[in-house]
This record gives C-alpha cells, structure tokens and sequence, in this order.
C-alpha cells in the first residue's frame, strides 16, 4: 500500500458552476453572479461547497480502489476557488486501524497558480 | 444583526425537522456525476450494468423535485431555511465545511427523507458566527448517510 494518495485534479469553469448548481439546485448568487459576488468581498464566483466535497471523494476513492469504500469525508474551507482554477487534491496516509482494517488518509486541496490552499479535510476508507 | 442572527439560532437549537427529497432517479445521479467531472461510466451511464449513485449526490442535492417557489428563496439566491435563524436577514452566507459519512449506498428507487438540527451555535468573533448543522438522510431501507455541516454567516 502506498502512502499517498494518487492526485486528482478539475478544472471548473463558469460552465461547470452552471451545471453544477442547476442538478443540485443551488442559486445561490456568488455562484454565477460576479457583480452580487464581488459586492459580498469575493474576487468572483466561488465554487461550490460540494464540488471540492466531489473532488475529496474521487480522491479517497482512487485510493481505495475498485473493491475499497469511502467511509467518510470531511472537509473544511479555507480558501475560494473561482471559474478556471485548476484544483487539485493531493493526500498522505496518516493512520491504519489494524483492528478494522480502516485507513485515514490527510487530503488537501490547492488552486494551482499560484498554490493556495482551497481545502483541508480527511477521509476514511477500508480496502477490500 | 449578527446578534439577531445568533440569538434566533439559539432558539432553535436541537429542534429536528423532516423534508422528502424524493425519489433517486438514475437520470439525475448520471448528470450530477458527470457535472461533478466524473468519466467513470459506472456513475455517468445509467445504462451500465455496474452503475451506481454518486455518493456525494443527495448530500450535494439542496431541494428535490419540483424545486422551490420563487418565495423560498432570499435575495441572495440562498433558501431562507437554510441556515437557520438567518431568514430576511441582511448577513452574508457561506459554506464552512463539511463531514460526510456513508452507513449504506444510496440506490436508483430510494425515497429520501432528510433530518436536520442545528446543533451548535458559535460567536468566533463580534463579526462572525458559525452554525453547526447536523442532516440525516434515510430512505426505508434505514439511514443512508450522516452529514456534519457548518455554516459561516458574516
């Protein structure tokens, strides 16, 4: 078993948000409206909450592997990420439970260009 | 108004309520998946014998079907019962972070229902108060998934 996790990466555009909020019905407006965003103290829209969730899960799952479960994810917030960031979640083992077999792996999620820390969180997966 | 905010939250503190969000549809868990970026076709094509609901798609999912009324919604785009205690307020909202874990897999057919409380209310500093809300979501079959989610309200 190796002790990191492989990265994973998304780009999201404007395009990505659009559809993103409309299949999970969030209009919230620092989504897709710059000006409402930028009056709110952000640069532009913001990606959504639940698409970095996305992109930690794919990230623990690639771990895990075809016959793994993801048990849990957890992420916190640190950073906006806008349209056209290049997000990519990297992560290290931190602990195996020898008694269940579960693995908790540290997940972290930068904006390339220039680094900054979108997201900190962990997950737990078990591998078959 | 942040102190107006907090102390509404207070005053619902660990009161759970119930909304259906419906039936899991394979057409919509597809098209979350894939404008989430996923490829793998066993989350993108419901035809595929192997497919599966994308975990993180009724956690993702803010209202079923048929939506909301124009009236649900605050100025800002956002459900006024969203974040609790923050309906026709002028505060500003966003997302804190969130812990997801999985007790069963969601399935094509399941009807959803979703529990929420709030379940901490925390003034960090004179501009900044964090909810903590607490979401279950089961079908009949039992308790799909657990959420922990916090809300920053400026």
């Amino acid at each position: 078993m190796t002790d990191h996790v492989p990265a994973v990466e998304l780009a999201p555009d404007e395009v990505t948000l659009l559809r993103f909020g409309a299949v999970t019905r969030n209009t919230h407006r620092i989504h897709y409206d710059t000006a409402f965003a930028r009056s709110e103290g952000l640069d532009g829209p913001v990606v959504m909450a639940q698409l970095h969730g996305c992109l930690f899960h794919r990230a623990a799952a690639a771990f895990a592997g075809e016959k793994g479960r993801v048990l849990s994810v957890a992420w916190q917030n640190r950073a906006p990420a806008h349209p056209g960031d290049r997000l990519r979640v990297t992560g290290t083992v931190r602990e195996v439970d020898p008694a269940t077999g579960e693995i908790t792996l540290d997940l972290v999620e930068h904006r390339e260009d220039p680094g900054i820390l979108c997201c900190r969180g962990h997950a737990v997966v078990v591998l078959v | 108004m942040l102190d107006l905010a907090e102390e509404r939250a207070r005053a619902v503190l660990g009161r759970w309520e119930a909304r259906s969000l419906g039936v899991v549809r394979a057409g919509a868990a597809a098209e979350f998946a894939r404008a989430a970026g996923e490829s793998a076709r066993e989350l993108v094509d419901p035809s595929d014998p192997a497919f599966v609901v994308h975990p993180m798609y009724l956690v993702s999912l803010l209202r079923g079907e048929p939506g909301a009324d124009a009236g649900e919604l605050r100025p800002d785009g956002m459900y006024r019962d969203e974040v609790p205690g923050t309906d026709g307020l002028d505060v500003l909202l966003m997302a804190g972070g969130q812990e997801v874990r999985w007790t069963g897999d969601v399935r094509v057919g399941d009807r959803i229902e979703v529990r929420r409380a709030l379940t901490a209310v925390e003034r960090k500093h004179p501009g900044l108060l964090l909810l903590t809300v607490d979401k279950t979501y089961s079908a009949e079959r039992g308790l799909l998934v657990e959420v922990t989610e916090r809300f920053i309200v400026r």
